[in-house]
């Protein structure tokens, strides 16, 4: 039957003994500032719908291994000027339609560069506090699709723009909340299922909004910590294969709610180097997978939780380095 | 071939006419994909038809896509016109080959508000796109706002009619007839959506908080439905145990039931679930599937009345009782499955959480004269224990017997054992805390797979944190 073959499906990866087991950052580097330069390629039309995630990507896994200078920066600025629309949210990319997704992203950006005022900040904080509906959720953009990541989208970027106190706090809180499960943890609406990528969302969120003591931190723990597999790699739902960016937000999370040491720490770093492409650089969802920008941030960045040396410190909340915080003023909560 | 920019263009400008026209012609294709082929062949079309399926060569994707995606960014820039024909074409192709292509959905969006495209068009494109792309999330997203339009013009309608009470209440009757016509026709086809998606992509988290939108945004408070869906989705979870989304959506079913139950009028002084607002379907109105309830899910239409309280008990005791017991089977015929296991905790969880609110609303002295939940164990209502005494689970994938429990007065078949006595029926035993510890010695007691043995441990562990420091 089907559920018998069900019962055979493969549930974890195996590390083949000669995967990388060191820290290959100068094919890291290569490979992220080569990566920009194919824009005829065909893959690159295909991804220009999440353009301006792609670059926050490039250039935060650079700026932790110490290489932003490397990337264009005039040229990355004059397209984020370009991409704000009048309504003063930003998009993906020209021509496309803004987004709360893009415009956390810019504002990203801006951060590593130390250069927020090439865009109105006013008019993104306006397009933020619009997109709040009545019950404290955020929609997306204007055509009103919620998710708990847009509540988080919302507050991150207005954290980083200093201007959190621009919207009704309380309210978002509450909706978050609403969407709390019995496991601890959070789904994308009310009644959706526990996942790690919305639970990084939210407990982020609530770290920024300073309302972490609304979370049951040892019963999420429990659930988080259970993401480890045998491999030491971290799924984001029980029976999922475990990913590199996965390991991320559960790893995150973790830190968030100051229970990191309750995973196996030494097997999920074997894990990701495993993720390492020796040859072209760069980081797969799981050995020996293509590789790309996304998940070789979140190998990079979790690496970084980890505590590799080589490595800048990561802001587990924002995902970006701690000194771009700290320059700007921003010390998300922690708890411990 | 086709190299020079001037080639191209006429190539794909045909492609895009040939995939319209492949829709004109059958209006009932119902998948999408793309046909390995690396070489173009001569005067034939890239676009093929074969029974109901459309395939696109592979060779010609590398054209078509830069270009519907270029000639639609440039119309956004409003550096090209295209008319409202041209752009409902492109948009097609464009999300056919790329349905994350989010300012293209949008696009439809705008032409779907001025009416050249109508909702159902565009539900159907989003099916298609979701045949080969079942996690898209820009499809699904876009699917909701189609819905909610559909919703708006209904509440839209049901407004009119109100306003108009002078109208004839024939034609009213008939209009509120089609409508609830129409919603039930649209809650049936995003039900068969998501479960096609489902089927294509385990765990597919998109398609199954879908389903959960649906059911709050067309058929909230509606019991008839929940059921439906629950007895539907017993068989497809019973053949995708790792599936662990499926199994949230049957706990989301049964906490929403239970919730529905609980809110019936004999039950307002209790604290038992928030009041929510009302079923955007008339009540009773959209019935996706047959009646029947030959799962054996129990009926949740009871009688009124006095004797609401205990129909009402009895009916989510079973409830439980069933998922309890279609969950213990899986478990013992799946041995290793951690979706299994994290199902078992959400129901115990639910119903420990439904037996202590209850206790709190009895212990205020409303009606549950049959119902008494005292110490020394809080978990177990107090309901001829000594029936219950001998219960236990079976080991090695044998069944457990389910021991019947006595209850008086009440005459509900249980389609698990209607054998009646004369001063009642019997009833199946509530889950407690001990019956839960004594399931995972016997699971242990007979097995040796090492996942099985990890995830028991893991729920014994949970019981006596989670559950037991509750107590
Ligand atoms: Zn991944």
């Amino acid at each position: 039957s089907g559920a018998l073959l069900e019962g055979t499906q493969v549930k974890d990866v195996i590390i083949k003994p000669d995967a990388p087991s060191t820290l290959l950052l100068e094919k890291h580097a290569d490979y992220i500032a080569a990566y920009g330069s194919k824009k005829d390629d065909y893959e690159y039309t295909l991804s220009e719908y999440l353009r301006m995630s792609g670059i926050y990507w490039g250039l935060t896994v650079m700026d932790l291994m110490g290489q932003l200078p490397r990337m264009n920066q005039q040229e990355i600025i004059d397209f984020i000027k370009a991409c704000q629309h009048e309504c003063g949210g930003i998009s993906a990319s020209i021509g496309h339609d803004p987004h709360l997704l893009y415009t956390l992203s810019a504002v990203q950006i801006l951060c590593l560069y130390d250069s927020i005022d090439a865009i109105d900040v006013d008019k993104v904080v306006e397009y933020v506090k619009g997109l709040q509906q009545e019950d404290g959720s955020f929609a997306g953009d204007k055509w009103g699709e919620i998710d708990t990541r847009f509540s988080f989208c919302a507050v991150a970027t207005l954290a980083l723009l200093g201007k959190m106190d621009t919207i009704n706090v309380d309210k978002a809180v509450e909706f978050v909340l609403s969407c709390m499960n019995f496991d601890g943890g959070f789904g994308c609406r009310p009644g959706s299922e526990s996942h790690a990528g919305q639970i990084y969302c939210c407990t982020g969120f609530l770290s920024l909004t300073g309302q972490l003591h609304q979370l049951n931190a040892d019963l999420l723990g429990w659930w988080l910590c259970e993401r480890q597999l045998p491999s030491g790699g971290l799924n984001g739902r029980p029976e999922k294969l475990p990913d590199v960016c996965y390991s991320w937000w559960v790893l995150a999370s973790l830190k968030i709610i100051g229970r990191i040491r309750w995973i196996d720490k030494d097997k999920l770093r074997k894990f990701i180097l495993a993720c390492q492409d020796e040859e072209t650089g760069g980081f797969a969802d799981r050995p020996g997978d293509m590789v790309d920008p996304f998940h070789t941030l979140f190998g990079v960045a979790g690496l970084s939780l980890l505590g590799d040396e080589q490595i800048k410190p990561v802001n587990p909340v924002l995902c970006m380095p701690e000194d771009v915080l700290q320059r700007i003023g921003l010390q998300p909560d922690l708890l411990s | 071939m086709a190299e020079s920019e001037e080639e191209v263009d006429v190539l794909v400008q045909r492609v895009v006419k040939d995939i319209a026209n492949a829709f004109k012609k059958n209006p009932s294709i119902d998948e999408i994909g793309v046909i390995l082929c690396p070489e173009a062949r001569y005067n034939r079309s890239p676009i093929v038809l074969v029974e109901n399926k459309l395939g696109v060569e592979s060779w010609c994707v590398k054209f078509l896509l830069p270009y519907v995606h270029n000639k639609l960014l440039l119309y956004r820039q409003r550096k090209h016109w295209l008319d409202r024909e041209a752009l409902v074409d492109i948009t097609c192709t464009l999300l056919l080959l790329n349905p994350d292509f989010t300012t293209a959905w949008n696009v439809r969006k705008e032409l779907l508000q001025c009416g050249v495209l109508n909702p159902e068009k565009d539900l159907y494109l989003g099916k298609l796109a979701l045949t080969k792309f079942p996690k898209s999330p820009e499809t699904w997203i876009h699917r909701r706002w189609v819905l909610q339009q559909v919703l708006n013009q209904v509440s839209t309608l049901d407004h009119n009619k109100n306003q108009q009470q002078a109208e004839a209440v024939q034609a009213d009757a008939e209009r509120n007839e089609q409508l609830s016509d129409r919603l039930a026709r649209t809650l049936r086809q995003e039900m068969k959506v998501c479960s096609d998606a489902a089927g294509r992509y385990p765990s597919n988290y998109n398609a199954w908080s879908h389903r959960i939108w649906v059911l709050q945004h067309m058929a909230r408070g509606n019991v008839k439905v929940l059921h439906d869906e629950l007895s539907s989705m017993r068989v497809w979870v019973s053949m995708h145990v790792s599936d662990h989304s499926g199994f949230h959506y049957r706990q989301f079913l049964l906490k929403e039931l239970i919730a529905e139950i609980c809110k019936r009028p004999a039950h307002t002084s209790t604290s038992c679930s928030p009041q929510r607002g009302c079923s955007t379907v008339p009540e009773g109105s959209p019935c996706p599937h047959s009646c029947s309830h030959s799962n054996g899910e129990p009926s949740g239409q009871e009688a009124g009345g006095e004797e609401d309280s205990h129909a009402d008990f009895t009916t989510v005791l079973q409830l439980f009782h069933q998922e309890m017991d279609l969950c213990s089977d899986l478990i013992q015929s799946f041995p290793g499955h951690e979706t299994l296991w994290s199902h078992r905790r959400h129901v115990f969880y639910l119903w420990d959480q439904w037996v202590r609110e209850h206790q709190h609303s009895c212990s205020r002295g409303s009606d549950c004269k049959l119902i008494h939940l005292t110490d020394p164990d809080p978990g177990v209502p107090e309901i001829s224990s000594q029936s219950c005494a001998g219960q236990g689970h079976g080991v090695n994938g044998q069944k457990h017997a389910s021991e019947p429990m006595e209850v008086d007065g009440l005459f509900l078949p249980d389609p698990h054992n209607s054998k009646r006595l004369k001063r009642g029926v019997l009833l199946p035993c509530p889950p407690t805390l001990p019956t839960e510890l004594s399931f995972v010695s016997s699971v242990l007691g007979g097995c040796c797979n090492t996942e099985q043995r990890h995830f028991a441990l893991a729920y014994r562990k949970w019981l006596d944190t989670v559950i037991g420091l509750q107590s």
